[in-house]
């Protein structure tokens, strides 16, 4: 059981009329691990989410969340003491004051810890007495934040968590999410910031028009792809390349970039074979996987 | 925690329905001598359900803007995602604002009447206290079928201002069409005593309309299991 996926779903599916938000996406978020839903502004990311916490019911294949069928409203309730959300918008009471909030929050959750909550308040800086409608977007996502932490949520799904926050809060943020995984919390989250992705991470998952086109360690990730350039004395022989494990090669003149996933050697020894008069490898990062990956699709 | 989020919800609107339909009440008792034809042979009990046609007005009108929110409403805001990620049902969540709703709804039946009690009293015009607890009784326990429909609207209609045009929209069209062609079954003239009336003494009969009120209040509880189905069904 303690090695059982988290977040386990099977050709989920969610479509509103004909437009598919999520197709069939086989996803496995494993225990103990910060794991990085990336995708582009509507790829499906939220829809999932929601999907996974109850919100919205899909539209075939199953899911489940700590084993609790995520389509049963009791089993979904039960999941729901075990996981912290903040969403996207960061939603929170306007007519609350940020101590009404936390009050609120917390007589929801057992476990909530006052040490924690007593931290944050003091690192944050948040105006207990000030009504959350007056507060700015980068202190309601601390505000949001600290009512995830303090709970002590075996999973956490965060939604664009760094959203609002200024670079000290998104450092601070970055260290207390490897702090909780390292105490055990599994870590689910959403964001466009590829920097901060893969400063944490241990896992990326990526996500386009509502299909899982990535799901990898980044680890796996940094040692599988590289960007090959190449230079010939006539103009590259681009289908020369198109070979199993490339992603995508960008020609100009006698230049070529292949991005290969696989197959890097047989890439080279092409070009060596093609009497490349240069040949350079280089890793990629995030960003760029991120990118080739999403552009090719 | 819930009862404190619904409580805070709904404060204002409820506290400015309170101190309207009170004021309004106390005032118009206050004045009641000047109000007073000759030609009335029981002026003062004809007053007081004159009062209670008033009292009606407002307080459907109250309980109609007290039944609006929740969480079809918070997602139009966007913290219904707050909301729904709590560990509670959402007929839980829907209990809980009902339970607020029944208990401001009576209360803002209870004290104008009990202000009418006692300013009635202070001004040496004591009237019968069965007369207040059938006033009371037939204003929430036939009336909630108005909070209740305001509850069902606004688990349907999202809008700020739409649902609560739609729910007064309802309760305008109920009138009408239930005292042209439905008379007896006009929750209307239930609540404010018109079909217990006695017209000669203007004091309601002892024995109170209890068939319509518990017609009433059965519509009113079918609405809001309605309203149950309605937002577990519905997508957020």
């Amino acid at each position: 059981m303690k090695n059982d996926p988290v977040i386990l779903t099977r050709l989920l599916t969610k479509s509103y009329g004909n437009t598919v938000a999520v197709q069939d996406l086989n996803l496995s978020v494993g225990r103990n691990r910060i794991t990085a839903f990336l995708g582009r502004n509507g790829a499906g990311k939220s829809t999932t989410i929601k999907m996974l916490l109850g919100m919205i019911r899909p539209t075939a294949g199953s899911g489940t969340v700590f084993g609790k069928q995520i389509t049963d409203a009791e089993e979904n309730l039960e999941l729901r003491h075990r996981v912290a959300y903040v969403a996207e918008d960061k939603p929170l009471y306007g007519y609350m004051t940020v101590e009404q909030t936390i009050r609120f929050a917390s007589s929801f959750y057992p476990e909530w810890c006052a040490d924690v909550e007593k931290r944050l308040l003091h690192d944050y800086e948040l105006p207990l007495r000030r009504k959350v409608k007056t507060l700015s977007k980068g202190m309601r996502t601390k505000l949001a934040l600290l009512l995830a932490f303090a709970r002590r949520p075996e999973l956490l799904i965060l939604d664009e968590p760094s959203e609002g926050l200024d670079p000290v809060g998104i450092e601070y943020l970055l260290k207390v999410l490897v702090a909780r995984s390292a105490e055990g919390v599994s870590v689910f989250f959403s964001s466009h910031q590829i920097a901060e992705v893969e400063r944490i991470a241990d896992h990326v998952c990526i996500l386009e028009k509502g299909r899982l086109l990535m799901d990898a360690s980044l680890d796996q990730l940094r040692q599988s792809y590289r960007r090959i350039d190449l230079v010939f004395h006539t103009p590259a022989p681009e289908c020369e390349f198109r070979i199993s494990g490339v992603q995508r090669i960008q020609t100009s003149g006698r230049q070529m970039s292949v991005f290969a996933s696989e197959n890097i050697d047989a890439v080279i020894e092409r070009a060596f074979d093609l009497n490349a008069v240069s040949v350079e490898v280089a890793p990629l990062g995030l960003r760029d996987i991120f990118l080739e990956t999403v552009k090719e699709n | 925690m819930l009862w404190y989020k619904a409580w805070l919800e709904t404060r204002a609107r409820f506290l400015a329905s309170l101190a309207t339909l009170t004021l309004f009440s106390g005032i118009f008792v206050h004045h009641a001598q000047a109000l007073v034809r000759p030609e009335w042979k029981t002026d003062f009990y004809r007053l007081l359900f004159v009062n209670q046609q008033f009292l009606v007005i407002m307080w459907v009108l109250s309980v109609v803007l007290l039944g609006m929110g929740g969480i079809v409403r918070e997602k139009a805001v966007g913290t219904s995602s707050l909301t729904l990620a709590l560990p509670v049902s959402r007929a839980h969540l829907l209990g809980v604002r009902v339970g607020m709703g029944v208990l401001q709804a009576s209360a803002l039946g209870v004290v104008p009447w009990v202000a009418v009690f006692f300013l009635s009293s202070l001004a040496k015009r004591p009237i019968l206290i069965n007369q207040v607890f059938s006033y009371v009784l037939l204003l929430v326990g036939g009336g909630l079928v108005y909070f209740a429909m305001a509850v069902l609207v606004s688990s349907l209609v999202a809008g700020e201002y739409t649902a609560p045009a739609l729910a007064f929209g309802v309760v305008l069209l109920g009138a009408i069409v239930f005292d042209s062609w439905l008379r007896q079954f006009n929750v209307w003239r239930l609540v404010t005593g018109d079909f217990s009336i006695d017209r000669s003494t203007y004091l309601l009969s002892a024995h109170l309309p209890w068939t319509g009120i518990l017609a009433s209040l059965s519509v009113a509880v079918l609405m809001l299991a309605v309203s149950i189905i309605v937002v577990q069904e519905r997508e957020f």
